[in-house]
């Protein structure tokens, strides 16, 4: 009888191996960037590159697909967490800051369209770059500011600026997706599928909130089981978003909005649901790296470069211009434009789910948004992060 | 270094200093803003000052001279007006209290200044655990001699004055116990408590003179008295108040204080004595801890009453001061809370009872000093 007592050589093992070495991986490299003054969001970022196929090819292309779920959990609970942040009452104390944001959106999407298209790029391509160069990386800012326990006015500006702008950046590329189906002859696709999904993620929002509404009478948020309760209605939401073929991205934003103009009470839990979501980062930063391939980086590195420039100048001339109309000095308001620099894993989900309908477009897109994350995502934080310090809002500048 | 000359200024006019909590509105904590709130009111035209204090979530608002009570309060709402309409347009709170009930003194930096970063690295980490917030208050004085002589007739109603203001029961956190828990960290600093007992402004000069030439101290802002002379402005200055909750509140704190400098300076009711100082601390501490309800030993007497029975019956000794100064409703106010023993620190601990987590005990706070309508 041929028991299975004795291992077989040469050992075999479950794939639950890469994925511990990649996380003992990429927790080191985060701690060697924390050692050498860089956020450790800037490492894990690294880190997967370094594990994905351009450098090591722990993981493939594949991975993120097979494991989306888990990335979009992540986002959605960032959103949501983003979105709580976001206090409509301070626009209405403070329009300003609606102009700023406004500037922010409309220069960022006419300067990176405008170099790309003047560079010879298409217009369609030009157009969904700079709709998804409009948005910021909430993950990348919420984790540095966590790191740093920032606090102040640059950074209270910089949560609301990331909400407002990827909540644009969402629309402006559903509007993009729209105009693919109008070049395809099919016109009612192109006005029925972006306002399904605009309709579609409000009511999801309303949806969402009204849950955590429910939650929040029962249960302390800031509790393990309020915090458990937090993360299954997030669970739920993508997964039923999902099924609905709606992006998670705007109904939690919108959600925590909601959330916070009805009840202006502090909403608090463990910042970034504790170490469940610093977990649920870096897997999603590896994960992100997983479809980072040579061949694609290199096929959109030129045009990436081009929309990282024309962006960076895009954001610090807003927040530069509108800045000091809203409060802010003008040593702040540059800070405030450096400090959203960062675009990550969102982004990538952005121009992936672009690819999913429109294979050989989509595939141009992620090249060049894979290349501007790649950047932006390791180099991004690090902007932050001194921007923040810079205006004095990090508080000694380590986790508790 | 000398003392400077004891100014001339208005025999019982009053001044108002209020040390105010600068708040984030996501999570009600302290938030280093005390810049931006300064950069926002600079071009305020409002009577008063608005200044920074030892570290960034702190500011100090201070009135004018003002004559009394109604000029106090007019120049305290301008103030708050225009710092509720700049909060709002920065999105933070602010609000009075005696101590942020669980900020974490760690977390604080020191406002950059020459003096505050002086001061840090004179106390170290007491210079951090130093964020809480005190009303003073200023008395004119015809002259230095007069001041010693209401410095030392005040110091028995130095109780009154805690239960009155009391609004610090939480600290880190944590429910202290005490009405008024500020004044624990005000304590650790060296030269806290009293002034010492010297009746002539020649006496007093000496007496600088000496500790100046320890090397102890530079000028009069070294000593944290509990009430301490203020030669450039030629008054004396009563520091061991919380912030109220509200600004009405403060007012009515300083109108009270002026009834009774004006019953000890015209009245001179009594004779000053060292040995008025023998039940002070005592007396003080009992009123941190306990509120109206602490034991109050009079100094002359030893006889043993409550602050709160104490209060009123000061109330009624300064009823015609009160009355000449035009206080008499802002005193009857105080007389019906001390009568319902209600004060800030107690209506803190009600609602903290009743199950209000402390980031909405400060949110409340926070609406209540800027007279906010909850939305």
């Amino acid at each position: 009888m041929d028991l299975n007592v004795w291992p077989a050589w040469p050992l075999h093992f479950g794939g639950l191996l890469h994925a511990g070495l990649a996380l003992a991986v990429t927790a080191i490299v985060g701690e060697a960037c924390r050692r050498a003054d860089i956020p450790r969001v800037a490492g894990y970022a690294s880190a997967g590159l370094l594990l994905g196929p351009a450098a090591l090819g722990w993981f493939n292309a594949g991975a993120l697909t097979t494991y989306r779920g888990i990335v979009d959990l992540c986002v959605a609970l960032m959103l949501f967490e983003l979105g709580i942040r976001l206090d409509a009452r301070w626009f209405r104390a403070n329009p300003g800051l609606l102009a700023t944001a406004l500037a922010d959106i409309v220069l960022t999407l006419l300067v990176v369209f405008g170099a790309l298209w003047a560079s010879g790029v298409d217009s369609d391509l030009a157009y969904a770059v700079a709709a998804i160069a409009v948005g910021a990386s909430p993950i990348a800012l919420m984790r540095v500011a966590a790191e740093g326990r920032a606090s102040g006015q640059v950074t209270d500006r910089m949560y609301a600026l990331c909400a407002l702008s990827l909540a644009a950046s969402v629309i402006l590329l559903n509007l993009a997706v729209g105009g693919l189906h109008g070049a395809n002859r099919d016109w009612i696709l192109a006005i029925a599928h972006p306002l399904y999904q605009l309709v579609g993620s409000a009511l999801g929002g309303v949806l969402i909130a009204v849950a955590f509404g429910v939650i929040r009478k029962r249960l302390n948020p800031g509790s393990e089981q309020g915090t458990a309760a937090i993360v299954a209605v997030m669970l739920l939401a993508v997964t039923i978003l999902t099924a609905l073929r709606l992006p998670a991205l705007l109904a939690p934003l919108f959600a925590g909005a909601i959330v916070k103009w009805r009840d202006p009470r502090p909403h608090l839990w463990p910042p970034q649901f504790g170490s469940i979501g610093g977990l649920l980062v870096i897997i999603s930063l590896i994960l992100a790296g997983s479809i980072m391939s040579l061949d694609l980086l290199a096929a959109g590195a030129g045009a990436a470069a081009l929309a990282i420039a024309a962006r960076a100048a895009a954001k610090l001339g807003a927040a530069a211009a509108f800045g000091p109309a809203t409060g802010l000095d003008r040593r702040k308001s540059v800070a405030l434009g450096l400090a959203l620099m960062p675009l990550s894993v969102i982004a990538l989900l952005q121009a992936l789910d672009v690819r999913s309908l429109y294979p050989e477009f989509g595939e141009r897109l992620l090249a060049v948004v894979g290349a501007m994350t790649l950047v932006l995502g390791i180099l991004g934080p690090i902007a932050t992060w001194r921007a923040l310090r810079r205006c004095n809002e990090l508080h000694g500048g380590d986790e508790r | 270094m000398s003392l400077e000359a004891f100014a001339v200024s208005r025999a019982l006019s009053i001044g108002v200093e209020l040390e105010l909590q600068l708040v984030g509105t996501h999570d009600y904590d302290l938030m280093p803003v005390a810049e931006d709130l300064l950069r926002a009111t600079a071009d305020a035209d409002v009577e008063g000052d608005i200044k920074p204090e030892m570290t960034c979530s702190m500011i100090e608002i201070s009135t004018g001279v003002c004559g009394g009570h109604a000029s106090a309060l007019q120049q305290l709402q301008a103030l708050r007006d225009t710092l509720s309409t700049a909060a709002r347009r920065l999105n933070i709170g602010i609000c009075g209290g005696g101590t942020h009930p669980f900020q974490h003194w760690g977390e604080r930096r020191i406002f950059d200044g020459p003096r505050f970063r002086h001061l840090s690295e004179l106390y170290g980490y007491l210079a951090k655990q130093f964020t809480v917030f005190g009303q003073h208050v200023h008395v004119g004085c015809p002259s230095p001699d007069v001041a010693l002589y209401l410095l030392h007739g005040l110091s028995r109603y130095i109780p009154h004055l805690i239960a009155l203001s009391a609004s610090s029961p939480f600290v880190q956190g944590s429910d202290t116990g005490f009405e008024s828990a500020r004044l624990n960290s005000v304590l650790a600093f060296p030269l806290s408590g009293r002034a010492p007992f010297v009746q002539s402004w020649a006496d007093f000069e000496a007496y600088f003179r000496k500790m100046s030439g320890t090397g102890v101290v530079s000028s009069m802002k070294d000593f944290y008295w509990d009430i301490r002379p203020k030669p450039e402005y030629g008054t004396i200055e009563i520091r061991v108040m919380d912030t109220p909750l509200t600004i009405e509140r403060a007012a009515a704190i300083a109108a009270y204080i002026q009834a009774l400098a004006r019953y000890l300076m015209i009245e001179r009711p009594i004779q000053v004595a060292e040995d008025d100082y023998l039940v002070y601390t005592f007396n003080r501490f009992q009123a941190c801890r306990f509120g109206y309800d602490g034991a109050y030993v009079h100094p002359d007497t030893h006889e043993h009453t409550t602050i709160g029975e104490e209060i009123i019956a000061s109330l009624a000794r300064i009823e015609q001061h009160a009355i000449e100064l035009g206080a008499d409703d802002a005193l009857g106010r105080l007389r019906s809370d001390v009568t319902s023993g209600s004060n800030d620190a107690r209506s803190l601990r009600e609602s903290r009872a009743s199950g209000t987590p402390l980031p909405e005990l400060v949110m409340a706070q926070c609406a209540r000093w800027m007279k906010e309508d909850p939305m």
